[in-house]
């Protein structure tokens, strides 16, 4: 049954992340991205990793989308539909060199998966078990303590993208001086 | 069910990949392009907890919220750049953006 339900959603996944292909209209193409990725994170609570769907869901879904819509609604775009004849040489060899990636990457995800459970899985799942931690509890510990450093340069890189994303989105007049006022010029 | 689902969610992962990277190739859409990208970047993330999941070990999970701190930062800016972008040339259509083109 749980086998089931699983590839429903595998099929849901694939489905939407052909929508996201496909889709002329950007805006269907990021709802169909929100369908993505909650189904990767219902795909995570299957594996039990329920921090990780939750971020998932508020950081993705909520908040990145958020912001793609955002932006597709103040620029009203559409994916032009003349083709120039390089691109469609372009898309040709694209698609091409694309499959070529997917069959060798699959093919070798046939051959050289480990099948079987290893140790460390039993030691870990009985450990989860005994002791009752949540996953949470686990992965804060690690963040605070293995990964403290890429956790702080993490936080300078939010820093700094705050910052970048401030300054690109200023206004600047002919002599270099920067526009306060809301009227709009365009 | 743990390991049946594990080389179906590679398998999935590596869809999702491909897609992205036919995204790329194909779409001529700024923003197309992008949300391409990020599906590479969820690909990325599934196949994390996939190997996480299968191994017991809950590294996985950190580098997913790295992963997804680091595409948070890269959408606030790179859609500022797009709407800079846009305010010059009224269009966000990336083959016609060669003003680096020598």
């Amino acid at each position: 049954m749980a086998l089931v339900i699983y590839y429903v959603l595998f099929g849901i996944t694939v489905l939407f992340a052909l929508g996201v292909l496909f889709n002329r209209n950007t805006v269907r193409s990021a709802i169909c991205l929100v369908g993505v990725m909650a189904a990767l994170a219902v795909n995570y609570l299957i594996m039990r990793q329920e921090f990780v769907a939750f971020i998932q869901i508020v950081v993705y879904t909520g908040a990145i989308m958020v912001l793609f819509l955002f932006v597709i609604m103040l620029l009203n775009l559409r994916e032009p539909e003349v083709m120039p004849w390089y691109l469609r040489k372009a898309r040709f060899w694209g698609g091409a060199l694309s499959l070529v990636f997917f069959f060798t990457l699959a093919l070798a995800v046939q051959v050289w998966t480990v099948s079987g459970v290893t140790p460390g899985a039993i030691e870990n799942e009985a450990f989860i078990k005994e002791s009752g931690t949540p996953e949470v509890i686990l992965l804060s510990t690690l963040m605070i303590t293995k990964y403290v450093a890429p956790f702080i340069l993490t936080s300078i890189l939010l820093l700094v993208a705050v910052i970048g994303a401030i300054v690109m989105a200023k206004r600047y007049d002919e002599d270099g001086q920067e526009i306060i006022s809301e009227e709009e010029v365009s | 069910m743990g390991e049946s689902i594990f080389e179906a969610n590679l398998i999935l992962s590596l869809f999702l990949f491909t897609v992205g990277i036919l995204g790329v190739m194909w779409k001529r859409n700024a923003i197309s392009l992008f949300m391409s990208v990020e599906l590479m970047l969820n690909a990325a993330n599934l196949a994390f907890v996939t190997f996480a999941f299968q191994h017991g070990i809950i590294d996985g999970g950190i580098l997913v919220l790295f992963i997804m701190t680091v595409a948070a930062a890269e959408a606030g800016v790179g859609l500022a750049i797009f709407i800079a972008l846009f305010r010059v040339r009224r269009h966000l259509r990336v083959d016609e953006h060669d003003m680096l083109h020598g």
